[in-house]
């Protein structure tokens, strides 16, 4: 791998793996207790503005991939190794008692992300400020987003249980 | 003859305001190239709200509805419409002054009973709008009971007719002017239309009406339409010898406040009280002075 | 449209005015409310048939339910339609209000508006056209003229039944019953 900001992960973090991406993005995959470290890392690099975190539930491996996608406010992205290109962070947490470090301390948008990935995977993010529910309305035994969710079980059992209103009566 | 004018003058100020709601709702849209409701739009709305149920907050908002529109009523007595007024004595206008005060009161009342934030927040902008224009307003009255030597309407539009109209005439003109600046905040029209801001404060002090309240507060606006222009027309436009042309003039007065409205975008509250203080209250000072000094 | 024989008004002025001036709510649920700017706007002028819309449920006595609607916008639709004084009329806009369409099978939006609160008419279509919105307007004027819009004394009639629907999906709700039963059979049977 030739990409310099690579190379320069690979010297100071453990267990750092590099993939291309796609759109010339850089693609970094980091074990769960290395998110913080290299969140910091890339921020004092540069990399000031947290586009988003998302998360993928890989059912089949039993766990979930977190994804953080960083890029520049000030500075103007050109794709590609050697350029300024943008950077996607992953990292994977097992499904049991999913819970991985929180962002906020490095990047203060990472609340409302964290809040909503909690809410709709229910990963615990250790240090985070205010786990609320964000959107939703109602309590869900398996949170909504997991893939063993079964939505078309959930609405027959609670929207479809409604009875519908007899006029006549 | 004056007992039918004690009769005529507040239907005639009735129809007026609301033909007045209804061609301004017209006017909008043919400038935004609409075609518009039809004219008698607002009575239609209005016996709609009567006929709908609604909520009482409590006896005061039941009473400052009533207070503002009976108030109202009150001023067009001493309004000389192309004619004599009704209730017209050599202090009328010192009335009329205090009188006017109690519309906006009335419903600031009724909507603190309420308690609802948007109604709040409304009634304040509406009382510091009304700071805004009534410095100026106040200069230019005074600049005109000072030229004239009464403070009866009646006898100042006597003295107009006698001479030019004030706004043609020197001194005066400078308080005409002034009070062509104000008299969209006294409408509460677009520039200064930030108290029934129906976006972002839910219509401000209407938001708690509903049904009959909202069909009195429809009337009353539309009664504080047609003060603020013949107000305008008595003032400083030297009346009408008969209702007919008065009526006219009034339309004239109302064809300008709108053009502001169409063509004017939305102030807030502290750029309207900035302007109110600075370019009318300027221009209806400097009048004021003129009259002191050089006089009739 | 018969808004210029004057018979008519003669004869029921208060139908005809509750036809021809339905101020409708300020209330967007969902993708379904893009369709009103261009109605309400110099394209379509909805307020030539008096349709406008209006900054408070008080004010308003039509009630255009735009899109689906999540668990959550379904509390304040409840509380907004409460508010609206009657006679009031609903009309569900887009397929969402009448079977879920396309989030019939979503985790948060409930399927069928009318288990919750009455409606007087669904305009169908996802998205429906502006063209739609009068469509339904003249049909409502049809149902007005006909006595058949009468959402809000089926809501006043089988208010226990909407409110345990309603308690169902939205569980303790923070509002007391609007209408006690007795209350509510009384008047119905007062006023038909």
């Amino acid at each position: 791998m030739t990409n310099p900001l690579g190379t320069r992960l690979d010297a100071t973090f453990k267990g750092v793996e590099l993939r291309s991406g796609v759109d010339g993005r850089l693609a970094v995959v980091v074990p769960r207790e290395a998110i913080v470290p290299v969140l910091t890392f890339l921020k004092e690099d540069g990399y000031d503005y947290l586009q988003l975190i998302s998360c993928v539930d890989w059912i089949d491996r039993g766990e979930f991939e977190l994804v953080y996608l960083l890029s520049f406010y000030t500075e103007e992205v050109v794709g590609g190794d050697g350029g300024k290109q943008e950077v996607l962070l992953k990292a994977t947490v097992p499904r049991e008692q999913a819970s991985a470090p929180t962002a906020t301390s490095v990047f203060a948008i990472a609340e409302p992300h964290e809040r909503e990935i909690h809410e709709l995977y229910g990963i615990h993010f250790e240090g985070h400020p205010r786990l609320t529910p964000l959107f939703l309305d109602r309590n869900y035994e398996i949170p909504p987003f997991r893939k063993d969710f079964d939505t078309k079980q959930y609405v027959a059992d609670v929207f479809d249980r409604v009875p519908p209103i007899d006029e006549e009566g | 003859m004056r007992i039918l004018w004690f009769v005529l003058s507040p239907l005639m100020a009735l129809a007026v305001g609301l033909f007045f709601l209804g061609l301004s709702r017209r006017f909008m849209a043919r400038i935004q190239w609409r075609v518009g409701p039809p004219l008698y739009q607002p009575l239609i709305d209005i016996l709609r709200q009567f006929t709908q149920k609604s909520v009482s907050h409590g006896p005061l908002f039941d009473l400052g509805v009533v207070l503002s529109l009976a108030s109202s009523f009150i001023v067009v007595l001493f309004m000389p419409l192309g004619g004599t007024a009704p209730l017209s004595s050599s202090g009328g206008f010192l009335v009329v002054l205090y009188l006017m005060l109690l519309g906006p009161l009335g419903i600031a009342l009724s909507g603190g009973e309420a308690a609802n934030p948007n109604v709040s927040i409304g009634i304040s902008r509406k009382l510091i709008l009304a700071l805004g224009y009534e410095v100026p307003f106040l200069m230019i009255v005074l600049a005109l009971m000072t030229y004239y030597g009464t403070i009866s309407i009646g006898e100042i539009v006597a003295a107009q007719r006698e001479s030019a109209s004030a706004i043609a005439s020197f001194p005066l003109v400078f308080s005409g002017i002034a009070y062509l600046l104000i008299l969209p905040a006294m409408l509460g029209v677009r520039p200064f239309e930030v108290v029934g801001a129906a976006q972002e404060i839910s219509s401000g002090p209407a938001a708690e009406y509903g049904g009959p309240y909202l069909a009195l507060a429809t009337i009353q606006h539309g009664l504080t339409m047609f003060i603020g222009i013949s107000l305008f027309v008595n003032l400083l436009w030297g009346g009408a010898s008969n209702p007919v042309v008065f009526f006219l003039k009034m339309l004239v007065v109302f064809a300008f406040g709108f053009w502001v409205n169409a063509a004017f975008p939305r102030l807030r509250v502290e750029q309207a009280v900035r302007y109110l203080w600075r370019w009318p209250t300027l221009i209806a000072f400097v009048g004021l002075i003129l009259v002191a000094t050089i006089g009739r | 449209m018969d808004r210029n024989q004057l018979m008519k008004w003669i004869k029921a002025p208060t139908k005809m005015a509750h036809k021809y001036s339905l101020n409708a709510v300020y209330f967007c649920t969902g993708c379904g409310v893009i369709e009103v700017p261009p109605t309400i706007t110099s394209r379509w002028d909805a307020e030539r048939f008096g349709v406008v819309p209006t900054a408070t449920a008080r004010q308003a006595n039509l009630f255009l339910i735009t899109g689906y609607v999540s668990v959550k916008t379904l509390r304040a639709i409840i509380r907004t339609y409460e508010q609206m004084p009657e006679p009031k009329y609903t009309v569900g806009f887009g397929s969402c209000t009448i079977n879920g369409g396309m989030y019939w099978d979503s985790y948060n939006t409930i399927n069928q508006l009318d288990k919750y609160i009455p409606i007087d008419g669904y305009i169908a279509g996802c998205m429906p056209r502006p063209e739609a919105i009068f469509v339904a307007v003249t049909h409502l004027w049809t149902l007005i003229d006909k006595d058949m819009a009468d959402g809000y004394k089926r809501y006043r009639k089988n208010y226990a039944a909407y409110r345990a629907n309603q308690e169902m999906i939205l569980g303790e709700m923070e509002w007391p019953p609007i209408f006690q039963t007795e209350v509510a059979t009384a008047i119905t049977e007062r006023e038909g």
